[in-house]
């Protein structure tokens, strides 16, 4: 101990100050048998009011202390009727603003001397006159108000007045603590002091629920007891209460008993009670089972969903929801929310487990059925919420309300449904496929009977493509939300679908098969594009065998019907709508893949196959006009675009109309696989026309080889002595080979896009043009036979003027010049050498080794030869 | 040793009497609390001067056995219900002649031990219940400076507490 002293000995005196004072300190000036004022103030905060009342009466000091005004503000706060903002308005009214703060202040101590005819020293000065004047006016104007109601308005009529809290307690507590005190003291009976007092059941109400609030102030010993009696009152007030309104309900009197009470729980305690009972018991729970039954909604041999069944039931869901809503109107007091929970309850007890049974239901039995009845459920009772009348006081939220309630009862089913719906349209569209496939591959050994036709196609596939956009757009067009711009458009359309109607009979060479008559306008869409549809299949019958349009058609329908199913259900909003956009998107996407790539593309593929195995020459006949399988190919072009444009149409009103996707947002998946399909398709045409025009030159070679007689350009050398002299008119060959290119590129006029078909064009073009010098060069010509290459020639060069492509156009230009070196006669040789050697005639096409090449094709070449070259060369003349 | 200096402290009344006291239970006093907190380790004994030596022990056996109780919270918000209600054992505590009751509220207040000083106004507050004005003067040893027209006007101005 010593050394542990020694050691702060050193330093510490410092230490020893701060004890030091701590030691100085003293209790002088304390009476022994008193407390300190400040402790005195604390014991006050835990006395009741009226032993605090008592405890100012003892002196001056302990009844400043008493009466301190903070003391009772918090009382009444605690309570529940002291209003802070009011409170202070009420000060800057009397005393000024901020500014006077101190007199508002000092009040708390000034109050005590309140209307008292020998005012207190200590006081006066402070703010005695402003408080005169502020209790005269305030205690006269209350006085009147109570009189009129003291008891039952007690809380009502409590001002915030500073420096009055006191009073304004005195008042609350006359009129309320005997009633507190009553129930309190003898415990809840039914011959309270309340129901002696008063026997409106609205007036015992307003009283309890003013005591409750009364009761939060009390806070001496024992007041759990205390609140538990009257707790245990008011519920035994509630109870019965409830009972009087259920049975208003039960016997159907509404506007007298059920309001009533309903008001009268409203005052108690906010009628939560009321309207939880209303809620449980309400009739439209208990006599659900009348709505509907789940029996009649399905039939039972189809077990499909019989949609006219459940419109019955949601109608007399509504009517029976319509009169529940009106007694809510009429009996509860509009501040009470009952709509809410009400609407909720009817959505989970009623409408759930409804459709719940039902789609349960359906979903073992029937896979369509039971997609159709979910969204056809979900669009009845969408439309059954504008019918359904609104509940008062919340006309605003109230349509929210209810389809809130009507998502929440379906949202569980969406997962389960939305996977159904792509599901199901999958397998659907896999099967029709597969059919299809199947079919063929049954009859593909039978004949095919290639049919080519001179029809305008573009008409034709505009004619189409309108009907199919009417089909697709009818459902859409009974949306607000439709432009007058799209409809402008179809009305064109259909002017002009009428016009080409008009046009296709002249130009059909299958009217036969079907008469394409004009449809008329007021036709059901539908019917209008089946009869297209039919018309169009006989069109392409020459495709049949590669893929069909409609199996398009109907995948097309199928999507659509199940894309509209499902598109209903965006509107649920928030994860669930997410997801169903997303589901939307994959139907599009499956309809893209199966459509595009199960069938369109391997169509295409085995056109392709078709097309690099086809060897003119190893086939017989060759009396028609057109190489078979390019014209399959170039149909199938033009199917294939229709197809295309199909979908297109189906994207922009299925997707893009009804806010599905967007269309810029080029990661979205549905644009992707469009994307995707687009670029397949055109892979597909491309390598296919890459393909026909080979087959298209052998078959040129072919006709050129077979049908150019070695007597047309030399007619001299024939020994037919009847031949015709100065014979100007097309050789058989050519007029074959241009009939058999034009027709083929004609095909595809309008079906692809305009550079594929120029690129096309140009390389037909091209191709053709080095057959015929490779031809010509293995012909001998006479200057008699050349008047009839020239017009050959011509011929061709009129063929490519049709062609529309100036580049070509040069080739056959040169083409018709080179003829004229055959009609310079043999006595020319000059001539015929400047002819050659002015390459500027040919636009350089050929060289001048070329064209004397082409020269050495004429029949009397070796008697001009030595002519020409030395006029070429001028090197005959040396030599000789 | 330098263990048991960390541990305990030793109190000196205001009569000179030392007291032995655990750390953790004089810390019950938030005034030697901060005290400590301010000047470190201290090994001499710490004078109480305005406290008896047996006002002390009553003290400190309170604080006892309110050791381990949470540090209070501050200031009671005043949404709280303030309840006149007092836990069994410290009903018993108090259970004391009003000098000795006194004594430890006056201790509580200069130790700053809010939740003791909180029980003793609260037993104050419950012997007040029910006593007339004269007996409340008796009680505090309070004179009357009221003329008796003050009086009966206060009680005018109080209709509403008369009786209950």
């Amino acid at each position: 101990m010593s050394k542990a002293r020694n050691g702060p000995g050193t330093g510490g005196k410092p230490r020893r100050d701060v004890l030091a004072s701590l030691k100085m300190a003293s209790m002088e000036g304390f009476s022994r048998a008193s407390l300190p004022a400040e402790i005195m103030a604390s014991i006050l905060d835990y006395l009741p009011p009226v032993d605090l009342i008592r405890v100012a009466r003892a002196s001056k000091l302990l009844r400043e202390m008493a009466y301190d005004d903070s003391r009772w503000v918090q009382r009444l706060k605690r309570i529940g009727c002291w209003d802070e903002s009011d409170a202070r308005k009420h000060a800057e009214k009397n005393f000024g603003t901020i500014s006077s703060r101190e007199s508002v202040e000092g009040e708390g101590s000034a109050v005590p001397d309140q209307a008292s005819s020998q005012p207190t020293i200590e006081v006066t000065s402070v703010s005695d006159g402003f408080d005169q004047i502020n209790l005269s006016s305030s205690t006269t104007k209350s006085l009147v108000e109570l009189e009129a109601d003291p008891v039952l308005g007690a809380l009502e009529l409590a001002k915030s007045i500073r420096g009055e809290a006191r009073q304004e307690y005195g008042k609350i507590h006359a009129a309320l603590a005997p009633f507190y005190n009553d129930i309190t003291t003898l415990g809840p009976s039914p011959d309270n002091l309340i129901s002696q007092k008063y026997a409106d059941p609205q007036h015992q109400a307003q009283l309890l629920s003013q005591l409750q609030a009364f009761a939060k102030c009390d806070t001496t010993e024992g007041w759990e007891g205390r609140l538990e009696h009257l707790q245990t009152a008011v519920s035994m007030f509630e109870t019965a209460v409830l009972k009087e309104f259920r049975h208003g309900y039960e016997t159907d009197d509404i506007d007298d008993r059920m309001k009533k009470y309903a008001h009268v729980l409203f005052t108690l305690n906010g009628g939560g009670s009321a309207a939880e009972l209303f809620i449980h018991h309400n009739h439209i729970i208990t006599k659900k089972s009348e709505l509907g039954r789940l029996g009649d909604c399905i039939d039972a041999l189809t077990q499909k969903v019989n949609l006219a069944q459940t419109q019955l039931f949601f109608t007399r869901l509504s009517v029976a929801f319509n009169e529940e809503v009106s007694i809510i109107n009429r009996a509860f007091p509009p501040l009470l929310r009952v709509a809410s929970p009400f609407i909720e309850k009817v959505g989970r007890d009623v409408l759930y487990p409804f459709i719940t049974a039902i789609f349960d239901e359906l979903h073992h039995s029937n896979m369509e059925s039971y997609l159709i009845a979910v969204s056809g459920t979900f669009a009845q009772c969408m439309n059954i919420c504008d019918v359904l009348l609104p509940i008062h006081n919340s006309a605003d939220s109230f349509d929210e309300l209810l389809h809130q309630a009507i998502y929440q009862v379906y949202e569980p089913h969406m997962d389960l449904y939305l996977a159904e719906e792509l599901d199901f349209f999958r397998k659907g569209s896999e099967a029709a496929v597969g059919e299809w496939d199947r079919q063929l591959s049954e009859q593909a050994a039978s004949t095919e009977s290639y049919l080519m036709s001179n029809v305008n196609r573009q008409a034709d596939k505009r004619d189409f493509l309108t009907s199919f956009k009417k089909v697709i757009m009818a459902p859409v067009n009974i949306l607000p939300g439709f432009s007058g711009a799209k409809s402008n458009e179809q009305k064109s359309d259909q002017d002009s679908l009428g016009h080409d109607a008009a046009l296709t009979p002249k130009t059909n060479r299958f009217s036969t098969i079907s008469s394409p008559s004009t449809p008329p306008v007021a036709e059901a869409p539908t019917n209008e594009l089946a009869a297209k549809a039919a018309i169009m299949k006989s069109k392409m019958e020459g495709i049949r065998s590669l893929f069909s349009i409609e199996v398009a058609l109907g995948l097309v329908h199928t999507a659509k019907s199940s894309l509209e199913r499902a598109a209903q259900f965006v509107g649920i909003g928030g994860d669930t709508g997410a997801v169903v956009k997303q589901q939307c998107e994959s139907i599009f996407v499956t309809l893209l893949r199966i459509l595009g790539h199960g069938h369109l593309i391997q169509g295409f593929n085995k056109a392709v196959d078709h097309l690099s195995n086809y060897r003119p020459r190893e086939q017989g006949n060759h009396d028609q006009s057109g190489v078979e399988p390019l014209v399959t190919f170039l149909e199938l072009v033009n199917v294939g675009d229709l197809i295309l444009q199909m979908i297109d149409v189906f994207y922009e009103q299925e997707l893009i109309g009804s806010k599905l996707t967007d269309r810029n947002d080029f990661l979205d998946p549905a644009v992707k696989e469009k994307k995707k399909f687009e670029q397949n398709l055109d892979e597909r045409v491309a390598a296919g026309l890459n393909k026909g025009i080979d087959v298209l030159m052998e078959e040129v070679d072919y006709i050129l080889a077979t049908r150019q007689h070695a007597t047309d350009f030399n007619p001299g050398a024939s020994t037919d002595p009847h031949r015709p002299t100065m014979d100007v008119s097309v050789t058989q060959a050519a007029a074959a080979v241009v009939d058999v290119v034009s027709s083929h590129t004609q095909m595809l006029v309008g079906s692809t896009d305009k550079s594929t078909l120029d690129v096309f064009n140009q390389e037909v073009g091209l191709r053709l043009f080095t057959a015929l010098c490779k031809h010509l060069k293995r012909q001998r010509i006479s200057t008699e036979g050349s008047l009839k290459l020239i017009s050959d020639m011509t011929h061709y060069f009129k063929f490519i003027q049709t062609l529309k492509n100036n580049e070509l156009l040069i080739y056959f230009k040169a083409f018709r010049e080179l003829s004229q070196i055959y009609l310079i006669d043999a006595s020319d040789a000059k001539e015929l050498a400047t002819l050659i050697a002015d390459a500027d005639r040919f636009q350089g096409i050929w060289r001048v080794e070329e064209v004397y090449e082409f020269a050495e094709r004429r029949v009397d070449w070796f008697q001009v030869k030595r002519d020409v070259e030395r006029a070429m060369y001028g090197f005959g003349c040396s030599v000789m | 040793m330098a263990e048991d200096n960390q541990n305990m402290l030793s109190f000196l009344s205001n009569d000179g009497k030392t007291i032995d006291v655990p750390r953790d239970v004089a810390e019950r006093s938030l005034l030697i609390k901060n005290m400590l907190d301010d000047i470190g380790p201290v090994t001499e004994a710490i004078p109480i001067p305005n406290v008896s030596e047996n006002v002390l022990n009553k003290v400190l056996e309170w604080c006892t056995h309110h050791r381990s109780d949470p540090p209070s919270t501050g200031d009671e918000d005043d949404s709280r219900r303030k309840t006149t209600d007092i836990e069994e054992w410290d009903q018993k505590f108090m259970q004391v002649d009003q000098e000795m009751l006194f004594e430890i509220i006056l201790a509580a207040n200069y130790l700053d031990i809010k939740p003791l000083l909180d029980i003793g106004c609260k037993t104050v507050a419950n012997m007040i219940k029910g006593k007339s004005p004269e007996e409340i003067r008796k009680t505090f040893n309070i004179q009357n400076d009221f003329t008796p027209e003050e009086e009966d006007q206060i009680r005018r101005e109080n209709e509403w507490a008369e009786d209950r």
